[in-house]
């Protein structure tokens, strides 16, 4: 009897696991890659740039460098004249899209015309709102002249290739989109690859763009997996079915150290800085003496080293260093709760305990529960009692102006610094009003008017060191902590790197012997 | 037989018509606004003229019940609106998932259920062996953990350690073994304590211990006999613990990357993409009322006690 029990649950078992016959080991030939990501890098046609910039299947006209500055991409320069009211650029010779039409000047305007047609759209990447508003928002009009994209501003911007960088100025075919501007089908660009297969949250696969003017990548094919939970990532790592880990959020900070050992992490500095947000318009923190008290409560150092596991570094200035010679060079980090105690006892404790926000969305990629305790705990060494209020919904809670210190992640994705003082500390700024900020400082207005138009760099640049001067002791916001995005190859692959913007260029991925 | 038949028709309609409005208002007033965070994607704040032209583009500008009715009305006609993310149509979309979760499920049902009747039927023939209760605790054990863990545990062991079965996705066929006993684990615990629990009592009725008297073998007393009094309890358990797949299903399909409506809905979620949420729970709800109003109409048929209520 209980043989045949057990003979009946062995073949249960067999039952169960007959079919499953091993998975094909990724690295089987040198010519393919299969790597994770935990989002879908498809959008789809709907989405006005279908894939992300990531993929390489599309080329914007300017791009980035690690110093977040503008540099060439379609566009191999540009110039700008009338006092940065006119800008020309030079496109890139020989350049064909994967249907081996050629790329030229009136398909470029084609494009951007399209996006100035279907804007507002939202997008899975970067909506067409806010960002086309800081791209093109003063755009006169743009046209083809002589093999050359000209745009021609109504008023002067000192700083177009910047906003274009990146998403909003990727071109396709044309003949990609219909009238409408939606995809007609798949997309069609200038990359090293086409997207030739797409499984909506399951996989994309990239094969070889044959029209490519560069240099042919070493991958043939490339798989991007879908894989949403971050254990279930590195188990597909661990298990060999995936070579590598990419995009935002790929390993979380508590997962960096598990890995180290038998994969090679590289850990590059990123866009996404973490700030903590001051509600100045009511009691306690509209006295500036409190402000910095609780800045100079937080041991920066600890929260990034220990509770962000290393993956970030302790932030000083406003601007964080991905921004270049545009972060203020003079910003310390600030820690001395000897100080801030003073302070406090100098404007009086609040008897209230002062509520610290954080987003239900925010804190499972990164431990803000724990670094919002971490808060607490200082603001009370210091003699601010305060408690720890957690929200789904963090836009309604700061719009009825019931909290006194909101932490929150923000990014740029190109580097466009006007862009985060204008929209988010500006005294007419939609953040600062709408969430109660309560900042006003007419000098801060107009040192960014200024740095807008200016066009020489050195003026501008110190101009925004101006800028972040006056926010280190305005402190409307203050940076916590400035975020890398770790990502992680098996040792195979080589050649990988990430801009600041989390974009790994997939043409340069090949295999290590 | 019929007019218990109608009378449960109507019921059903008005409890239908009840979850609709539940599921409306539990979404429409869950706090934010959609507008704003669809278009806030990649942490750019957008502007205040956009939000506005997105609100009322997706008719959010409208009062609540005109809102209610115009979802509802569409939803007669099948149209479960558009996705916020990337604006493809809603029903499309969980109809083109429904197959893959109800293959996990199915497979998790046919484990749940394989399990439970083989470890009941083993308890019931060795109520004190070792192996008995060892199945007992294993069950008690695996009902206390919840199915994240488990599935953690299955990846580590199986598919990273042994190299065994993939840790996710469903590309090869041997992808569904892992997620389906992840779930199926968690239904076989609440079946098989219901059905060992009737099974030991159905042992004890007398026309089974006559069987045995008249010297009939304890395998086909209890195969035989006991199990058909202990199976409907059990049967009734089972679906509810079909629903519970479908809910559990949630977190499994995640986990394993399962292209199912479940890793669907966890994303819309996420991504607060309200008519995807909608539509989910709307569809699990319909399906699980329908479920069990079959299975009491089932019921009914077989026992005349039920009909007579």
């Amino acid at each position: 009897m209980r043989k045949r029990a057990a003979i009946m649950l062995a073949t249960l078992l067999g039952m169960l696991l007959a079919g499953c016959g091993g998975q094909e080991p990724p690295g089987g030939n040198d010519r393919q890659l299969t790597l994770a990501a935990p989002r879908d890098l498809v959008a789809g046609p709907a989405d006005p740039y279908y894939t992300h910039q990531t993929l390489r299947v599309w080329e914007p006209l300017v791009t980035v460098d690690d110093k977040l500055r503008p540099v060439p991409a379609l566009a191999t320069g540009w110039d700008s004249a009338d006092r940065g009211r006119r800008w020309t650029f030079t496109l890139r010779d020989g350049v064909r899209f994967s249907d081996g039409t050629p790329l030229t000047a009136e398909s470029v305007v084609a494009n951007i015309k399209r996006f100035l047609r279907i804007a507002p759209r939202q997008s899975a990447f970067f909506s067409l709102d806010a960002g086309m508003e800081a791209a093109y928002g003063k755009l006169g009009e743009v046209r083809a002249e002589g093999g050359k994209v000209t745009f021609v501003l109504d008023r002067p911007l000192a700083d177009l290739p910047s906003r274009l960088a990146g998403f909003y100025s990727m071109i396709q075919s044309p003949k990609a989109f219909t009238p409408s501007g939606d995809f007609a089908g798949k997309p069609v660009g200038t990359g090293p690859y086409t997207l030739v297969n797409w499984v909506k949250g399951q996989r994309a696969e990239l094969a070889v763009n044959p029209h490519y003017y560069g240099t042919a990548p070493a991958y043939r094919k490339i798989v991007v997996r879908v894989i949403p939970d971050a254990n279930a990532r590195v188990a597909a790592l661990r298990a060999g079915e995936v070579d590598g880990l990419i995009d935002k959020g790929a390993l979380l900070p508590g997962q960096v150290a598990a890995v180290a050992g038998g994969f090679r992490v590289v850990r590059s500095p990123s866009v996404l800085t973490h700030y903590l947000t001051f509600n100045a318009s009511r009691k306690p923190f509209s006295d500036p003496r409190l402000r910095e008290a609780a800045d100079l409560a937080i041991d920066r150092q600890a929260i990034a080293g220990k509770l962000l596991a290393g993956t970030a570094r302790a932030g000083a200035g406003f601007l964080s260093p991905v921004f270049g010679d545009l972060a203020e060079p003079g910003s310390t980090v600030r820690y001395d709760p000897g100080k801030a105690r003073e302070l406090v006892t100098t404007a009086g404790a609040p008897t209230a305990p002062v509520s610290i926000l954080i987003s239900s969305a925010e804190t499972g990629q990164f431990p803000y529960t724990d670094i919002a305790e971490v808060l607490r705990a200082a603001l009370e060494q210091a003699g601010l009692p305060a408690k720890v209020t957690v929200a789904e919904a963090t836009k309604s809670v700061m719009e009825a102006g019931d909290y006194d210190l909101f932490l929150s992640a923000y990014s740029v994705p190109n580097g466009d610094a006007d862009y985060l003082f204008r929209r988010f500390l500006r005294s007419d700024a939609s953040w600062n009003v709408e969430r109660k900020l309560g900042y006003r400082n007419p000098d801060f207005d107009d040192l960014i008017d200024q740095a807008t138009e200016q066009t020489d760099p050195a003026r501008r640049r110190d101009l925004y060191h101006r800028v972040q001067r006056l926010l280190a002791t305005d402190r409307p916001m203050i940076p916590l902590a400035y975020q890398d995005n770790p990502i992680v190859t098996t040792s195979k692959v080589g050649g990988v790197a990430q801009s600041v913007a989390y974009v790994v260029d997939l043409g340069k991925l090949a295999p290590l012997r | 037989m019929t007019a218990t038949v109608l009378r449960r028709a109507a019921e059903l309609l008005l409890v239908l018509l009840g979850l609709s409005v539940l599921v409306f208002l539990l979404t429409s007033l869950a706090p934010g606004d959609p507008a704003e965070e669809i278009l806030r994607r990649g942490g750019i704040q957008p502007t205040a003229r956009s939000v506005a032209a997105l609100r009322a583009e997706l008719g959010l500008d409208q009062p609540l019940f005109t809102q209610y009715l115009r979802w509802l009305l569409a939803l007669l006609r099948g149209d479960f609106g558009h996705s916020y993310t990337d604006r493809s149509p809603v029903a499309a979309e969980i109809f083109s998932r429904v197959p893959a979760t109800l293959r996990l499920a199915g497979a998790a049902a046919v484990v749940a259920v394989a399990l439970a009747v083989l470890a009941s039927v083993r308890a019931a023939f060795r109520p004190g062996a070792l192996d008995s209760r060892a199945i007992a605790l294993l069950t008690v054990a695996i009902a206390g953990v919840p199915p994240y863990i488990v599935g953690i545990l299955l990846i580590s062991v199986v598919a990273v350690g042994l190299r065994a079965l993939p840790t996710g996705g469903a590309d090869s066929p041997g992808a569904v073994v892992l997620p389906a006993l992840t779930l199926g684990l968690a239904g076989a615990a609440t079946l098989l304590r219901l059905l060992r629990a009737d099974l030991a009592q159905a042992l004890r009725l007398p026309f089974v211990k006559l069987a045995a008297a008249k010297g009939l073998r304890p395998r086909r007393a209890i195969m035989v006999h006991a199990l058909r009094v202990a199976a409907p309890n059990a049967i009734t358990a089972a679906s509810t613990v079909l629903a519970e797949l479908l809910a559990g299903a949630v977190v499994v399909e995640t986990l394993f990357s399962w292209p199912g409506v479940g890793q669907l809905a966890v994303s819309a979620i996420r991504q607060r993409d309200l008519p995807v949420v909608q539509a989910y729970v709307l569809v699990t709800a319909v399906t699980t009322v329908l479920v069990l109003a079959l299975v009491e109409l089932c019921l009914a048929a077989a026992d005349p006690r039920v009909r007579r209520r």
